[in-house]
């Protein structure tokens, strides 16, 4: 909480956020130091070298890719990553024939263990509002640009589920071994909005 | 509230909290292929369903198992169990002359919002 | 409910702005309420969606101006004071004291 410059005017909100902490700490609600752990944990233990992970895997394990699309949450567990929302997971996975990316038009819903959290633009509504409408698009706005006869599939995280893609192994990587191929691995190639 | 670790809660993050709930043994209504036209009803309260999927016909394309009712629960009316699915729908069905021809939108939606089609 | 949140195919938001290097939280207060929400919704039993029924409940013009976290706070304000928890007078006071410690 510390590092503000000493006379530096706090912001509304800051100071709002401030005022709560304080009361619902002296309720016995929350508690700053736990507050301080859930903070680094979204920080440095999961992002989306996880789900590079699980993705470099399916790449290299043809037995392991079949379990992740026939049933990922136990598949991504193997890797040991779980828990809150990614409780009940659905990979995707891309193909000549069709191209997925993953949105929640209603909120924010993303895979936390395999991502982390999601950046501002997934939650803005500029692309919640426009990547069901006119995917094609929104794509081409991420340099990504899908043949006529290749068909998009988005898909709007409307209930408990939550999706991860997994995206086309690039050509030429043949010989890389399972952490080269997950150092190639993208966020948004995960989320969809970019091929690899 | 207890002394909270770091272990601690990576534990609690790493189990989560499913909204998955145990089946009654009732199957599901629809299968996989199966035709369905949303509801279109515009609920006051919370719900998953957009309106932009209201009032259209998709096709069954993933059976996702029994999950609490968003709807109710927020509601505090109870978690009224019930099958979600994942509907496909055609760009064209959703967005008219305007959706492109192959360009498919895949909804998770519940038993509720759905009647064969 | 047909709120600003059911955002799925309106027109007029233009493009979609990203920021390179993007950090998991942009400000100390962000932070801060990331880990306030975290806790706070399964102590007074408004996670999930209950929680998520509160954002969608806001004013649309705040929905579509405050940022994301600043949406949860407000959100949460609103719970904090159905569940008897905490009044907005009470946060208000608080951050006055807040301001005048600053200053003194």
């Amino acid at each position: 909480m510390s590092g503000h410059r000493h006379n530096a005017p706090e912001s509304d909100i800051a100071l709002r956020v401030k005022a709560i902490e304080q009361l619902l700490t002296e309720k016995g609600i929350v508690d700053p130091a736990a507050i301080d752990l859930v903070v680094d944990y979204y920080e440095t233990r999961v992002g989306p070298r996880n789900g590079a992970r699980v993705v470099a895997r399916a790449w290299s394990d043809p037995d392991y890719k079949a379990r992740l699309l026939a049933e990922a949450t136990p598949a991504i567990a193997e890797l040991g990553f779980s828990g809150l929302q990614g409780e009940d997971m659905v990979a995707l996975e891309n193909t000549p024939e069709v191209h997925n990316v993953v949105v929640c038009t209603l909120c924010s819903c993303y895979p936390w263990p395999v991502l982390g959290l999601p950046p501002v633009w997934y939650k803005s509504p500029p692309y919640r509002a426009r990547i069901v409408r006119e995917p094609r698009a929104v794509l081409a706005e991420f340099g990504t640009r899908v043949a006529d006869d290749v068909e998009v599939r988005v898909w709007d995280s409307s209930a408990e589920l939550r999706y991860m893609v997994l995206p086309m192994r690039p050509a030429g990587t043949e010989g890389l071994d399972e952490e080269a191929l997950a150092a190639l691995v993208t966020r948004d190639g995960m989320i969809g909005v970019t091929a690899l | 509230m207890g002394e909270l670790t770091a272990q601690k809660l990576a534990e609690i993050i790493a189990r989560g909290s499913t909204k998955r709930r145990p089946d009654d043994g009732a199957p599901p209504r629809f299968a996989v292929g199966d035709r369905v036209r949303t509801r279109n009803d515009h609920p006051p309260h919370h719900t998953r369903l957009p309106r932009y999927a209201m009032g259209r016909t998709g096709e069954i394309v993933l059976l996702h198992g029994t999950f609490l009712l968003p709807d109710s629960n927020a509601r505090h009316l109870g978690e009224q169990p019930q099958h979600c699915y994942g509907v496909r729908f055609t760009g064209k069905e959703l967005w008219g002359a305007q959706g492109h021809p192959a360009d498919r939108v895949v909804l998770d939606l519940f038993d509720a919002y759905l009647e064969p089609a | 409910m047909d709120g600003i949140h059911d955002l799925g195919g309106m027109h007029g938001f233009g493009p979609v702005e990203r920021e390179e290097d993007e950090p998991v939280f942009h400000h100390d207060w962000e932070k801060r309420a990331f880990g306030i929400e975290f806790f706070t919704g399964s102590r007074i039993g408004t996670t999930g969606d209950k929680g998520r029924h509160a954002i969608e409940r806001l004013a649309p013009a705040t929905y579509l101006t405050a940022s994301y976290y600043e949406k949860w706070m407000l959100a949460l304000e609103l719970l904090l004071e159905e569940h008897g928890v905490l009044t907005r007078q009470e946060i208000a006071r608080r951050m006055a004291e807040l301001v005048e410690n600053h200053d003194g």
